[in-house]
């Protein structure tokens, strides 16, 4: 009878507070018109100690091609997508909770010294994916809106930033449409100037009574718009959840990674990375669920969409992430325009696999080939030390790996010549 | 008001009544099986992923509870669907046991007392997030968007349960993110069971 009552409480007491709402002063608001929102405390991340030791007796395990080297390079909890800021003072680093992070090597001895949250007096939902525009512009795409921080390389030493609305809370996606699994949304540039966004749709496999809904909003897909929120439109359809993508330095094409369908058995369907050459073209999402594999729930229907097969097929269920094309002077020559791209590892295959950094090559003909580059993050025993998300890289040339199980940013360097 | 609160009690008795019929789980036997739980829940419960909630201490009726429903497809998730298929009343009644059996702490953080803690959900979660009453589950440090988008679950009837979907439906936006990171900024500890 006490919990019955106790239950009952809750209820009551839930009436009560929704008739006391009051407004709530907004900081983005208050940001976007220059003003202070009185925040003025920091978190800052430890970055020597036990811990950060412990990551690097571990990284002495990371086999790699001979001539590269691993290091630590932060201590960043959760650490995810990462956007390099193209004066090569601070790269930002989101995460699936509710902080952004700012990373400095003051010193540039290619350690960073300082991690502190960005824009503190902001309440971030999943601010997985931030990323650059060449001209020092800061985007982040959250659960359900993109925010663009102008000059946030500067602006990032203090508490209070200048911020402003690219997409308004709520209308990236129909609010009710809002999950926290595949909700890591990646954002990039475009050749052509436009933000690209992923929105991964939700489900293991999209029901059919959603398909409409979702290819007009682009979930399951990816959009594209002008940096000031307006000229949206869809650009891929098809999509499982691609958490992440980059433009090819050359042809100037997306490419993006994909997640495919679980539950088909520990050897399909194969993980993809995709290559598209025209607006609008469709990847396959729920008719396949990876590569030509059909899907158990579409299996019985005709597909009536032309799909456009993945130039990659991967290990199935190794989980691709963040990619990015390697367009620097520091590794040798065969590596230009090269992908490197992360894989997070399996969730529920029986032995796992992943956990790793890959690298696609591609050929003049547009064949791509992909391999591990640096492995070691799974013992002996089946358990994960790591788990890579993203791949950016320095102005050096040398590449940053994010970790969001250690709560870590690697640096591979090349010192072989 | 009174309506809906009989409704509640209806359906309170209504679950607690089903509890009865459980099956005694094995938490040696559910220890095994969490090889499939691990990467996302952990071994002793406290999530490596923070889109997965902590369950180490869990009360064993909510974990069976919730496995059930991810089974029966009353509750969805692309991962805890697919997963949920694949196990029988036995195995869902040993996890339970296996997860409920590790112990929990909680601390508050620096400057913050128990009386900050939100009225509305003390009651059933405590002022640091310990569930108080069975099947209520723990929320103490759980990450902010986890708690927040499982009561706007509620709130849009895609989760549904006696209490939380009257409760939710009366919250706005911003007062479920306050609530959200007040249970987030708890620290918890799970110590594992042997």
């Amino acid at each position: 009878m006490k919990k019955i009552l106790l239950a009952t409480a809750c209820l009551f007491l839930g009436a009560g507070i929704a008739n006391a709402q009051a407004p709530v002063p907004d900081n983005l608001e208050k940001l976007s018109n220059f003003q202070s929102t009185g925040t003025t405390e920091f978190t800052f991340i430890e970055q020597s100690g036990e811990y950060a030791d412990g990551i690097r007796k571990n990284l002495e395990r990371i086999k790699m091609p001979a001539g590269f080297k691993i290091e630590l390079y932060a201590v960043v909890p959760d650490a995810r997508h990462m956007a390099v800021g193209p004066q090569g003072i601070v790269t930002f680093v989101g995460t699936r909770k509710d902080k952004v992070w700012a990373v400095t090597d003051r010193n540039k001895d290619r350690v960073a010294d300082e991690v502190k949250d960005f824009a503190p007096s902001l309440k971030f939902a999943i601010p997985n994916g931030p990323c650059f525009s060449k001209d020092g512009f800061l985007y982040i795409d959250e659960q359900n809106r993109v925010l663009v921080y102008p000059a946030a390389e500067f602006f990032y030493e203090s508490p209070d930033v200048a911020a402003f609305n690219v997409v308004k809370q709520g209308e990236l996606i129909p609010p009710e449409e809002e999950s926290y699994n595949h909700t890591a949304r990646v954002c990039k540039i475009g050749p052509d100037g436009k933000l690209y966004i992923s929105l991964g749709q939700p489900f293991n496999v999209s029901p059919a009574e959603k398909l409409d809904l979702y290819k007009k909003a682009g979930i399951g897909g990816m959009i594209r718009m002008n940096t000031d929120g307006t000229g949206r439109e869809v650009y891929t359809y098809g999509i499982r959840n691609s958490v992440g993508h980059d433009f090819h330095p050359v042809t100037g094409e997306l490419w993006f990674t994909d997640n495919q369908v679980d539950g088909m058995g520990d050897d399909i369907p194969p993980g993809e990375i995709n290559r598209q050459t025209a607006p609008g073209q469709h990847f396959g999402h729920p008719w396949y669920g990876g590569g030509d594999v059909r899907t158990n729930e579409y299996k019985n229907e005709e597909v009536p969409v032309d799909v456009v097969m993945p130039a990659v097929e991967t290990v199935a269920h190794g989980a691709d992430l963040g990619m990015h094309f390697y367009t620097g002077n520091m590794f040798p020559a065969h590596y230009k325009n090269a992908i490197f791209s992360a894989q997070h590892g399996s969730w529920n295959r029986t032995t796992p696999v992943g956990a790793r950094v890959m690298v696609t090559h591609i050929d003049d003909e547009g064949n791509a080939t992909t391999e591990p580059f640096a492995e070691g993050w799974i013992d002996e025993n089946g358990e994960y030390l790591g788990r890579p998300v993203d791949v950016a890289e320095l102005r050096d040339g040398s590449i940053l790996v994010s970790d969001d199980l250690a709560g870590a940013i690697y640096r591979i360097s090349y010192e072989g010549n | 008001m009174l309506r809906a609160a009989i409704l509640i009690l209806g359906g309170v008795f209504l679950a607690q009544g089903a509890f009865a019929q459980d099956l005694a789980g094995d938490p040696q036997a559910g220890r095994k099986k969490a090889g499939m739980c691990r990467t996302c829940h952990g071994l002793d419960g406290y999530a490596k992923i923070p889109i997965a909630p902590h369950i180490g201490g869990e009360p064993a009726s909510y974990i069976a509870r919730q496995l059930k429903a991810f089974r029966q497809g009353t509750r969805t998730h692309e991962m805890m669907s697919v997963v949920a298929k694949s196990l029988d009343d036995q195995s869902i009644a040993d996890l339970a046991a296996w997860y409920s059996a590790h112990s929990v702490a909680t601390s508050l953080p620096q400057g913050k007392s128990e009386a900050d803690a939100p009225e509305v959900c003390i009651a059933c979660h405590g002022a640091t997030g310990i569930g108080q009453v069975e099947n209520v589950p723990n929320l103490a440090g759980e990450s902010a968007i986890y708690i927040d988008t499982q009561l706007k679950a509620f709130r849009l009837g895609k989760r549904t349960d006696e209490v939380m979907s009257a409760i939710a439906a009366d919250l706005s936006n911003d007062e479920i993110r306050d609530l959200a990171d007040w249970y987030a900024s708890v620290k918890l500890e799970i110590t594992q069971a042997q």
